[in-house]
């Protein structure tokens, strides 16, 4: 298999760093934004190129979209992996100013900017955007599920202009066990037993993400976590 | 009497939306745009894409004094057309700025506000672009969505606190200045739809509808588009983007 370059954002934590994990393991060559500091990475961080940036900051999307293009030497991105995003559960009342114009910069206004200055470097590769099933509207997370209602309709615009030049997919995970829920405010219940681990989750991505073939959207939930368990054809090996 | 606010009421759709509630209903009109329009309405002078809390609290004031609002139209909305890569960054910003962040923040004032009266009725203009996809404006499918997943999301909420309808129009192609300046060269004016339809069709709309597609081909569209979202797209990447990129 060849190697691809990659470029993951968000890769400091949760299902970013385990897409980042998979890949490196696959052995692709990996660069990687988040939020963390470097020092705060888990010790068992694989060895690549980080950047330590906050997307939502003023700037921070260029400044990521400057150090990814630093890194390439000549090469183009395979597969650019736009995961970082943040929100949180609870009814609009209960927000702030501050956090609704986070939430829509770091989940859609960054994702466009990273989109719009890496077009040249992603010629012949892929663009998978990380959305959310919850970009249907759920009444419990309503910025949230603008921002990832957004993210896919940017997308599927994308995917049509970019056709035949670059693969624009934009990829919708059912609820994932990364804590992600606690911290938004949602209270742990029996639910959560049912969320696929990010590991899991993280691999289909990955494969959904580097398929020649596929849909613009997909939702990544049970159906496709048991279709790769039962009938594994067409998957790269781990 | 009615108390009624509507945003980018300066131009097009609201600028019709603003005359037949003021013609019809004799309702009390605050009209939200970039500058003042025509004589009538109470106009409100403000920049949907501001960043600075400043200038909202501003709003919030000048808002006090005119609600709470019976009926909330969240109409205001630009485009920036053409290929994704060839249209500039600040133009992309622009639009989700004005289409997505501004209504949010506003919407999220008026609740903190208590500017919705009980009863009362929150419509977002979104775009037919939600079921059809929009390749060529990228930026505006994307606040498009946004902004209709954000109304779905609330419908239920806002029922319960203070049985407040919320609702979502989707129109196609309006004889608008915005459709002049953003349609593809060679299109046909007189096919779109004039703006006083739509705004009847959402003053009129009954409260127990949340989905509101005025015209016969847009719901059409509309229909197809929640069949063959894919097939869809596909169309108006030949229909539409095709001609968009052959634009000087």
């Amino acid at each position: 298999m060849k190697k691809k370059t990659l470029f993951v954002t968000g890769g400091g934590s949760g299902l970013g760093a385990e897409l980042v994990r998979a890949a490196h393991r696959r052995g692709h060559h990996v660069l990687c934004t988040g939020r963390r500091a470097i020092a705060d990475l888990p010790s068992d961080f694989p060895d690549l190129p980080y950047l330590s940036c906050d997307l939502a900051s003023a700037g921070g999307a260029q400044v990521t979209a400057d150090w990814v293009q630093s890194h390439l030497s000549g090469r183009r991105v395979d597969c650019a992996l736009l995961n970082a995003a943040a929100g949180y559960f609870r009814p609009l009342s209960a927000e702030t100013p501050e956090a609704i114009s986070e939430v829509l910069t770091l989940n859609l206004d960054a994702n466009i900017v990273l989109a719009h200055r890496l077009s040249g470097n992603l010629e012949g590769g892929t663009l998978a955007l990380i959305g959310s099933v919850a970009h249907k509207g759920a009444a419990g997370m309503p910025v949230y599920s603008a921002s990832k209602a957004a993210l896919d309709g940017f997308g599927r615009a994308l995917a049509q202009e970019w056709r035949g030049r670059v693969a624009v997919r934009v990829l919708h995970p059912g609820p994932i066990a990364t804590g992600m829920s606690a911290r938004a405010g949602r209270k742990v219940d029996l639910a959560d037993r049912l969320f696929l681990s990010p590991r899991l989750m993280a691999r289909i991505i990955l494969d959904a993400a580097l398929a020649p073939r596929g849909r613009d959207r997909q939702i990544i939930g049970y159906l496709r976590a048991l279709r790769g368990q039962i009938l594994p054809l067409g998957r790269q090996a781990a | 009497m009615a108390r009624v606010l509507i945003t980018g009421a300066g131009s097009g759709l609201g600028a019709a939306l603003a005359t037949q509630c003021m013609g019809q209903t004799a309702a009390e009109v605050t009209a939200l745009d970039l500058a003042p329009g025509k004589p009538g309405p109470h106009w409100v002078v403000h920049d949907m894409a501001a960043r600075d809390s400043c200038i909202w609290s501003g709003l919030a004031q000048d808002l006090r004094a005119r609600g709470p609002f019976d009926l909330v139209i969240l109409n205001a909305g630009i485009n920036a057309t053409g290929p994704f890569e060839n249209v500039a960054l600040d133009a992309h910003q622009a639009v989700t700025a004005v289409n997505l962040h501004g209504p949010i923040r506003l919407t999220h004032m008026l609740l903190a506000e208590e500017l919705l009266a009980p009863h009362g009725r929150l419509v977002f203009v979104a775009s037919l672009s939600c079921f059809t996809g929009y390749p060529g404006a990228a930026s505006y499918a994307a606040s498009k969505d946004g902004l209709a997943s954000f109304a779905r999301a609330l419908r239920r909420p806002l029922r319960k606190s203070g049985n407040i309808c919320v609702q979502l129009v989707c129109p196609g192609p309006m004889d608008t200045p915005h459709a002049a300046q953003h349609a593809p060269k060679g299109a046909k004016a007189d096919r779109r739809l004039a703006p006083g339809i739509v705004a009847q069709k959402v003053l009129d709309a009954s409260r127990s509808k949340f989905l509101i597609v005025p015209g016969f081909g847009a719901t059409m569209a509309a229909a197809l588009g929640r069949l063959f979202p894919q097939t869809m797209t596909r169309i108006m990447g030949r229909v539409l983007f095709q001609r968009l990129k052959a634009r000087p």
